[in-house]
């Protein structure tokens, strides 16, 4: 009997110790980090991963342009949206802890962290392809930069950008937290100078042609953005310039205006797309569309203070709608339409601005570049006598409006928001407060 | 796993050669007192549960034991009685008396009577719960316990209900129970694929429930080690026993609705009212820009046109705004008439050998808002067998199939109740088209966009479907095997297997809510498989008739894998069509599959001196593979011990004193309940763009994870006095948790928000407190009283400085989790009717107590709390020749809800149109008004930032339950060949005290409810109240 007790204990202690080797499980959907970034052709997916993050719907998939319209906005809009965050933004009453102003902040560091995923392993990546993958890559990380300076940091001519606090600039990946992670915020200057390194740096090594991803001519267009931003027109206007002439589009001939306003809007790539976000029906939700159209939520509204500036012959008018006494802007209307984030109308204008503004008709004259946009717009061509810096900034407001470009505008051009100045604080977005608890070396902006 | 089916099988043939004698037990048991005969008394072997066997009407007995086995034979309404076996030949007196202390407690892998705990273990039997008109057995439960918290979300079927057992011992790990039925540890992650949870422990049918026993202090939950930290609680199925063969058939069938709706604006008030909000939006839009009016009152006029005419589209494009002609109640409209029945049938009987419990039950219930609805079909067969005098095999085997007519989350515009945000100018039937509103506008022929206000959710009852089917099969097998004299072995094999279908269809008309024009449709499957084995050898003998020990040890091991799918398509030829195989485009195909282990090794050493003193140890080692290579290992010891006082010389003649007992725990218990790889650095392949495959970081690892651990102490006394006519049960106890597996935010210039570490602190401490008496016992008349409360404080010690949460409840250091931190309130400014807040700016340790206008000046503060102070239970049950009336109350005191949805419906119109609360009619109108509802300024947020003044107590007090029953004297039912009849009926909720005005007090908005989100109130449905008629017939 005790003989059989002894044998059992044994017996039971194998089952007991035969599963230990099941406590290694591994997860199938998803890959070690290690695993991850062993090739080539890894680094390259990463890279298409990148945009991924880049054009996700708080990022450049819409919504932070929709912000940046909601604090620039005049009475042209009403907001009727149930998103409190957005209504404190439209009322530039914003919270320290509104999650819009925080999830943009994250999705844009998270496009960075991205992109210098693949910036660190470029050195495994064939060298037919190096160039055009860091080139990339720095487009987007430099685009991401740019676009969290000016939603959360003052302008660059509101005081000393060497001074002023901009956003950190990382440029590492993350590989654990360490108490370097707790990061300092760079001045605006800085941001601002390494957005343009990264940018030039782009546009050297991106092929003119590249599908619908970064190309030469879009790093050049972000780099005119830039330029005129720090209202530094002789770079913006050669960048523009360089843009004009370069830009292809995804089927590689030279981008062109849309035949009509309207085309210019279309679900998939234009013949006028320097750079657009892919959006496909896998791909979750566009940002613009989701608050601007009516068959989303149509939320925001067009009041007649925006209508009335149109010419009453303006094409680009025919573009809003109207639906029991409510009108819609019509320009985001395809549920899963890329977001065409440069359009060649842009570069013209930012061309003929700056040409304007320094005399000089460089790519073409003013004159011309507006007439293009007018006469696209079935608009009388304006005659030489005509044209003035406020109509050329009229064009472009009504030509971009709604597409996230009037905030910056209001600031470069220090007009007011109502009775807010352009360097008012209000216009400018608080460092998150998840930001500042997780890292206390972050200091909140004016105002907040 | 190979290996393992192989050892058992060759485990088995071994054991073959272990022959070992048991011998025939034959006995009677009688009434001590009339000595006549106790028929359906139950005998069984003490730590045997598995050979028992029930009392003939004569009174007689036989059954199989070990010889040398102790027997405890039990009757409902007479104390236990533990005999040796050698005893049985004598007549077994059985004494009356109902008491708790003799009664038989199902504890970790074992058995124990009461009076034997040194920890901490809350009953509840089946005659408390059995044929409750609820959808789970938790709900059951609520109020029926000490020491436990039981909160249902809101009144959607099959969803949410957090129970917490002594407090909350995590921020961001789990913190439910773990549930064990029949030794096989249930699956309860929430399967749900939209933001509300369900709660998997629905498809259990609580008719087949004997007993509930909830493990609640370290000491007897430590035997469950890495998963103790939250309790754990026992469910033991009802088992077959020798004997006449009975059957058994339950029905009930009755009504359900709303425990309570809210009050809103009629269509008068709701035009006087945002005519007003016009007023108050215009003199603010002349101030912002005095350059674009001419005046104040060109400012207020043209406000006051796009006010009008928004009326009219809301009216359907009429004037009846203007003549309340139209003037209907949304509120009504989200609700519907809900009926409930169930069905049951059980049969149980079987020989000394093999006994049998089988059962089949169907429950039918619709729920109160429209579309909700739930069936569950459930089947069980619960067998014993005795194959040789040393081996008894068995098996519990339970099939459930659930259907659940769900509804869209508290946070859609589809969720029913969201309806009371339109308008009441707006009519039901929109008179242009003869349908629905926002069904048509015959300017597009499309859904209307823009009316009613908001999409109309009563849409979304005829065209959308949300079908959540669910296919669950959970039993073991068994073995337990007599070694030697004392010594058992016990194998089990157990699954848990759920198969979930989710079969989503969005038609036409919904298209405003989903953005779809052309129907979309979604299938979704998660199939959970959960593999456990427990495997443990039992030790029992006296020595000297002083010495008791008691030994428990082993291993267990599970293995449990999810298995995920998801395809979505749009663009169906119509709405007829609503199988993804229709859909023109393919817009989502996901799988994915997760998997996680756990093995342990346990040892419980149970000692008992003289019946007077005890003393238990026990140790648990945990390997999870959710955890670092690193840490993978955890331990949780546990000791305790009790006295029992009466047992002793100096109280043995204290006639008043029947029962004392003190007793002391300590122990430590694991939590480990958080995803599965979080301690790993991943990159997803979810990373295309444009169609070109992709993959990007996501999720930063921390290969220095490890367990969560609870260090608990209770110290507790059991009483029983006047010949066991009031017994009292009172715990102390602390509970402090270390290590917190927490989702700690780490700088978003990372590229990551969060990552799971080791960090932090919390406790919970509390008392609770049980008291059972007998207030009357005569012949015919009995009346008993249950009381039970606890008090629990929670308080996060250390945090590193965080403070977590992304809506106004946080996690912050020297708080309890979950407290509601905003800007205070300091109503409208008597002098312009602007929202102020107090600043509470902290300068030199003084809040600065002025007010301000502007809510970023004013800081964040505590404006509450939605932990109770405390919660009770107060039962009684009288009964008086057949009848019986059975009262619960149950109640929470002390918490604070925050109305999440008064941002929008009672926002003093300073928000979009939504329909107001009653309450906002007192908002501010002229210079010198005091009122604490701002002026009404249409889409100017006056006042609608978080802050106190959405907050209100969540103190309630509810008739729980109330069941009036009639049992049919015996001599009438044997006479229509029954041994039982019995009708009743029975109300749950019936009737709610309390001062919070909205819909129920007991909520928690279902898309957010979190360890953190708690007591938020968000369009949430009010909890069910229920009348039902049932019988019950036994042949």
């Amino acid at each position: 009997m005790r003989n059989n007790i002894v044998k059992l204990l044994i017996l039971s202690s194998l089952i007991i110790t035969s599963c230990s080797k099941e406590l290694n499980t591994k997860p199938t959907t998803a890959i070690s980090e290690a695993e991850a970034l062993k090739t080539s052709s890894d680094v390259n997916a990463a890279l298409v991963g990148a945009y991924t993050d880049f054009g996700a719907s708080y990022f450049f998939g819409g919504r932070i342009f929709l912000e940046a319209d909601l604090l620039g906005d005049n009475n042209e809009i009403d907001w009727e949206g149930t998103y409190q965050q957005l209504t404190q933004m439209h009322n530039k009453a914003i919270p320290v802890e509104n999650t819009f102003v925080a999830n943009s902040w994250l999705a844009g560091y998270t496009a960075i962290n991205d992109a210098n995923n693949v910036l660190s392993a470029v050195s495994i990546v064939d060298t037919t392809a190096r160039d055009r993958v860091q080139g990339e890559a720095k487009f987007l990380r430099s685009a991401s930069f740019f676009e969290l300076v000016k939603m959360y940091a003052k302008d660059w001519n509101d005081g000393n950008p060497a001074n002023n606090p901009g956003v950190p600039l990382v440029l590492t990946p993350t590989r654990e937290i360490t108490s370097e992670s707790q990061v300092k915020r760079n001045t605006v200057a800085e941001v601002y100078q390494q957005v343009i390194t990264d940018l030039t740096d782009a546009e050297a090594k991106l092929p003119a042609a590249n599908g619908f991803f970064a190309t030469k001519g879009a790093a050049a267009a972000m780099l005119a953005r830039v330029y005129l931003q720090q209202g530094d027109y002789n770079n913006a206007l050669l960048a523009a310039d360089r843009s004009i002439k370069e830009s292809v589009t995804v089927d590689g001939n030279p981008v062109e205006l849309a035949g009509t306003f309207a085309a210019a809007f279309g679900e998939k790539n234009t013949p006028e797309d320097i750079f657009a976000v892919q959006v496909t029906n896998s791909s979750g939700i566009q940002g613009f569309n989701e608050f601007y159209s009516s068959a989303q939520r149509g939320d925001v509204l067009i009041l007649d203070t925006h209508l009335n500036m149109y010419q009453p012959n303006d094409d680009r008018k025919n573009l809003f709608y109207t639906l029991s006494g409510s009108t819609y802007s019509g320009k985001f209307e395809q549920l899963y339409g890329n977001v065409h984030t440069i359009r060649l109308a842009e570069m013209l204008l930012v061309r003929a601005e700056c040409n304007f503004r320094l005399g000089s008709s460089v790519g073409d004259s003013p004159l011309n570049d507006i007439n293009k946009i007018r006469t696209r717009a079935k608009l009388t061509p304006l005659s030489e006598g005509q044209l003035t810096l406020n109509e050329i900034l009229k064009e472009r407001r009504l030509e971009l409006a709604f597409e996230g470009f009037r905030l910056d505008d209001v600031k470069r051009l220090k007009e007011n928001v109502g009775n807010l100045p352009w360097n008012s604080p209000k216009l400018i977005f608080p460092i998150p407060a998840r930001e500042i608890r997780a890292n206390p070396n972050l200091t909140q902006n004016e105002g907040y | 796993m190979r290996e393992l089916k192989l050892l058992l099988l060759f485990f088995g043939i071994f054991l073959s050669q272990l022959i070992h004698a048991q011998t025939r037990i034959s006995g009677k048991v009688v009434d001590i007192k009339t000595n006549a005969p106790i028929g359906g008394a139950t005998v069984s072997v003490k730590n045997n549960t598995n050979i028992s066997t029930a009392t003939a009407e004569d009174g007689t007995f036989s059954l199989n034991a070990p010889a040398n086995s102790k027997l405890i034979i039990s009757f409902v309404g007479f104390k236990s009685l533990e005999i040796p076996a050698s005893a049985a030949a004598l007549p077994i007196q059985l004494s009356p008396g109902e008491t708790t202390l003799n009664e038989v407690v199902v504890v970790g892998y074992g058995t124990s009577l009461r009076r034997d705990i040194t920890g901490s273990v809350a009953k509840v039997a089946a005659r408390d719960i059995n044929n409750t008109p609820v959808t789970s057995f938790e709900s059951a439960i609520q109020g029926r316990a000490s020491g436990v918290l039981v909160q249902q979300q809101n009144g959607k079927l099959g969803q949410g209900i957090n129970i917490r057992i002594r407090g909350a011992s995590s921020v961001s790990a789990g913190n439910e129970p773990l549930y064990v039925v029949d030794g096989v540890p249930l699956i309860t992650d929430n399967l749900s694929s939209n933001d509300a949870p369900t709660n998997a422990l629905a498809d259990l049918n609580i008719n087949d429930i004997e007993s509930v026993e909830i493990l609640k202090d370290a000491s007897s939950a430590a035997i469950y080690g890495s998963r103790a930290s939250n309790g754990v609680v026992i469910i033991t199925t009802k088992k077959g026993k020798a004997g006449a063969s009975k059957v058994e058939f339950s029905y009930f069938t009755g009504t359900q609705n709303p425990t309570r709706k809210r009050e809103f604006l009629n269509a008068q008030q709701y035009v006087d009212f945002f005519e007003q909000a016009a007023v108050g939006r215009g003199k603010i839009d002349f101030l912002n820009d005095p350059t674009a009016f001419a005046n104040v009152q060109e400012a207020i006029d043209a406000r006051k046109a796009v006010v009008e005419s928004r009326f009219t589209r809301y009216s359907a494009g009429t004037d009846d705004w203007k003549t309340g002609k139209v003037n209907t109640n949304w509120q009504d409209q989200a609700f519907q008439k809900a009926p409930i029945s169930q069905y049951d049938i059980n049969i149980t009987g079987g020989n000394e050998k093999t006994k049998v419990y089988a059962s089949g039950q169907y429950l039918d219930q619709k729920g109160i808002l429209i579309k909700n609805a739930y069936k569950r079909y459930s089947a069980r067969l619960n067998m014993d067998h005795q194959l040789k005098d040393w081996l008894t095999v068995g098996m519990n085997m339970n099939f459930a199939r659930s259907e659940n007519n769900r509804l869209s989350d508290d946070d859609q515009f589809s969720t029913p109740l969201q309806v009371i945000a339109l308008a009441p100018i707006t009519p039901l039937i929109d008179p242009r088209t003869g349908l629905l509103s926002g069904s048509l506008d015959l300017a597009t022929g499309s859904p209307n966009a823009n009316y009613p206000t908001y999409y109309n959710p009563l849409l979304s009852a005829d065209n959308s479907s949300y079908k959540t089917l669910v296919n669950r099969t959970i039993g073991n097998v068994y073995g337990n095997v007599n070694i030697t004299k004392g010594l058992t072995f016990r194998s089990e094999f157990g699954i848990d297997q759920l198969i979930q279908t989710e079969k989503v269809y969005y038609g036409r008309l919904t298209a405003r809510n989903t953005g779809v024009p052309n129907g979309l449709g979604s299938y979704r499957t998660t199939q959970v498989f959960d593999l456990n084995t427990n495997n443990y050898f039992h030790y029992n003998s006296t020595f000297n008739d002083l010495h008791n020990l008691d030994l428990v040890g082993g291993m267990s091991f599970q293995k449990q894998t999810n298995q995920f799918s998801r395809a979505d398509a749009q663009d169906f030829p119509s709405d007829a069509y609503q199988d993804l195989s229709s859909g023109a485009t393919k817009i989502e195909a996901t799988t994915s599959t997760t998997e996680n282990t756990l093995l342990s090794y346990f040892l419980r050493a149970n000692y008992k001196f003289n019946d007077k003193y005890l003393v238990a140890l026990s140790g648990r080692a945990d390997g999870s593979s959710r955890f670092g290579v690193n840490n993978r290992y955890g331990f949780f010891p546990a000791a305790s011990v009790g006295w029992i006082l009466t047992k002793e010389h100096f109280l043995e003649n204290t006639k008043w004193l029947s029962f004392l007992k003190v007793k002391a725990s300590y122990g430590l218990t694991g939590n480990q309940n958080i995803p599965d790889f979080a301690s790993l650095s991943l990159f997803t392949g979810k990373g295309g763009y444009g169609g070109v495959a992709g993959q990007k970081p996501a999720q930063l690892g921390n290969p220095d994870l490890k367990w969560e651990t609870t260090e608990g102490v209770d110290l507790g006394l059991e009483a029983s006095v006047f010949q066991n006519r009031v017994s009292v049960e009172f715990d102390v106890y602390k509970r402090n948790t270390r290590d917190l597996l927490l989702n700690v935010e780490i700088p978003g210039t990372s590229g990551f928000s969060t990552q799971f570490r080791n960090k932090g602190n919390l406790n919970n401490k509390g008392i609770e407190l049980a008291v059972n008496t007998t207030n009357v016992a005569s012949k015919n008349f009995r009346w008993t009283s249950m009381l039970n409360f606890s008090a629990n404080r929670n308080k996060i010690t250390n945090l590193g400085g965080q403070v977590i949460g992304t809506s106004v409840n946080k996690a912050m250091e020297g708080q309890p989790l979950g407290i509601f931190v905003a800007k205070e309130f300091a109503g409208a400014d008597p002098a312009n009717g602007d929202a102020l807040y107090y600043k509470n700016t902290l300068k030199d340790g003084v809040r600065d107590r002025t007010t301000t206008n502007d809510v970023n000046q004013a800081e964040d503060v505590i404006i509450g709390n939605p932990n109770p102070k405390f919660i009770y239970g107060f039962g009684n049950t009288v009964t008086y020749n057949g009848f019986d009336l059975d009262v619960l109350l149950q109640g929470v005191y002390g918490s604070q809800i925050y109305f999440g949805g008064g941002q929008y419906m009672s926002a003093s119109g300073s928000n979009g149109y939504d329909n107001q609360t009653v309450d906002q009619l007192k908002a501010w109108k002229n210079p010198g008004d005091v009122t604490n509802v701002p002026e009404a300024r249409l889409g100017l947020a006056n006042g609608t930032d978080p802050s106190s003044r959405y907050i209100s107590t969540g103190s309630y007090m509810r008739v729980k339950s109330i069941t009036l029953g009639y049992n049919l004297p015996a001599r009438f039912a044997g006479r229509i060949k029954m041994d039982r009849l019995r009708v009743y009926v029975k109300a749950m909720n019936l009737f709610t005290i309390t001062k919070y005005g909205g819909w129920d007090p007991e909520v928690n908005a279902d898309y957010q409810a979190s360890n953190i989100n708690q007591n938020v109130d968000f369009y949430s449905a009010p909890q069910v109240k229920s009348i039902v008629f049932g019988l019950n017939v036994r042949l």
